[in-house]
């Protein structure tokens, strides 16, 4: 119990960082792709809790609100439509692509390399605290994320606004029963 | 982070309570299969297509689209609330101004008929 | 000591993972799950060093980040819809017209 909590912090990330990556591979291993997005799902989770070790609790929040509660339920609307059993098996998986996995692998090394000195070799802050200051007092982590975002990032702000209306917009126009999108480009009857 | 051993005890707990309660039905529960035990209604009309055989309307997704794209203009909208006293008039104005073009979308979503379901 | 390092390496590792599965898979909702695997090592990247540098910023880019990615899935998902009609299909392969 003593070394459980006194190496409370690695035995968490650990253990997170596992099922992240464990996960992950379910994703793109995983054939059926309703067992792909659950396990999605579950790495959405995992990296949300590795979040809150990071102090960002406010972000953890957004991750579960928005992956796994919103981008989720889309995947699986999206899979439900697509009709999960006329997906053909993937025969050809993994087979033909040797020299992408070569690259994938030099890629890997290589950013592995670059950022164990990016994050051993850079300047440190002065401690988590900062991350909870609101003009010099110590609020909470939204406080100080709503004072940062609504002050010094406001036009990115404004700018996430009209990148969501594209998205609502781009969405309706082509879920649209008439967009034109039938074979040789007719146009459907009504 | 010692503080945060409640949840992490409370996850544990609540992610195994489920798959031991199903483990132990399993092990002490009789088993005798029968096709018409995995039917969706045991009576009645039969069913002539699964679930799956039958796809869903594209209103499902539209209506999806819509929610995420709220659920994402909530997330901006709390740090605002509750910065709102310290942001003032500046910050009111700004989310107005988010709240008005995000308006733009929700308004072409009604004329183009992404609400209804007819 | 967990420091930004082992948390760099995690997201590369995801980032990679991803970057297997937009390669490899043919189908196209799962190049978009991996797509989306790939928006969250670009998250943890970010808080790690928003973390270890004690800077706010980090935490703001990634909301912005998650809002993309969030649009990002609405019109994939959209395109997936589109094909879906037009092919019958949600293979990748078969969306090979414009000759690439």
């Amino acid at each position: 119990m003593e070394f459980l909590t006194a190496h409370f912090v690695e035995i968490m990330f650990y253990t997170l960082a596992a099922l992240t990556v464990a996960s992950a591979v379910g994703v793109v291993a995983f054939r059926n792709p309703v067992h792909s997005a659950i396990s999605l799902l579950a790495s959405f989770l995992f990296v949300a809790a590795l979040f809150v070790m990071r102090h960002a609790e406010f972000l953890a929040a957004v991750q579960v609100l928005v992956y796994a509660g919103g981008i989720m339920v889309l995947f699986l609307f999206v899979i439900m439509l697509v009709n999960v059993k006329r997906l053909d098996p993937e025969q050809v998986f993994l087979s033909g692509k040797a020299p992408a996995a070569v690259a994938a692998g030099v890629l890997l090394g290589a950013l592995i390399a670059f950022g164990y000195l990016a994050g051993s070799l850079g300047p440190v802050g002065p401690g988590p605290e900062a991350l909870r200051m609101v003009d010099g007092a110590v609020a909470g982590n939204t406080e100080a994320v709503g004072w940062l975002l609504y002050r010094q990032y406001l036009v990115p702000f404004e700018v996430v606004s009209v990148v969501l209306l594209v998205a609502m917009i781009g969405a309706i126009i082509f879920g649209r029963r008439d967009a034109g999108l039938e074979e040789g480009g007719g146009r459907m009857e009504q | 982070m010692v503080q945060y051993v409640p949840i992490v005890l409370f996850t544990l707990v609540a992610v195994s309570f489920p798959i031991v309660t199903l483990l132990i039905a399993k092990a002490v529960r009789a088993g005798s299969p029968h096709p018409v035990k995995g039917e969706p209604y045991e009576c009645g009309v039969p069913a002539t297509t699964t679930a799956f055989e039958t796809r869903f309307s594209i209103r499902y997704y539209l209506i999806a689209v819509l929610f995420v794209v709220f659920d994402v203009e909530t997330i901006f909208l709390f740090p605002w609330a509750v910065m709102f006293e310290k942001l003032a008039l500046f910050g009111f104005i700004e989310m107005m101004v988010f709240l008005a073009i995000l308006l733009v979308g929700y308004v072409y979503a009604w004329r183009r008929g992404a609400l209804e379901w007819a | 000591m967990i420091g930004a390092t082992h948390y760099v390496i995690l997201s590369l590792v995801l980032f990679v993972l991803g970057l297997i599965g937009v390669m490899v898979r043919r189908n196209f909702i799962t190049v978009l799950m991996s797509l989306e695997l790939i928006f969250n090592a670009a998250n943890l990247n970010l808080i790690a060093f928003s973390d270890r540098l004690s800077d706010l910023s980090g935490q703001v880019f990634a909301i912005f980040i998650i809002t993309v990615a969030a649009a990002e899935a609405a019109i994939g998902l959209g395109l997936i819809v589109a094909l879906l009609r037009l092919k019958n299909t949600a293979a990748l392969d078969e969306a090979s017209e414009m000759g690439g």
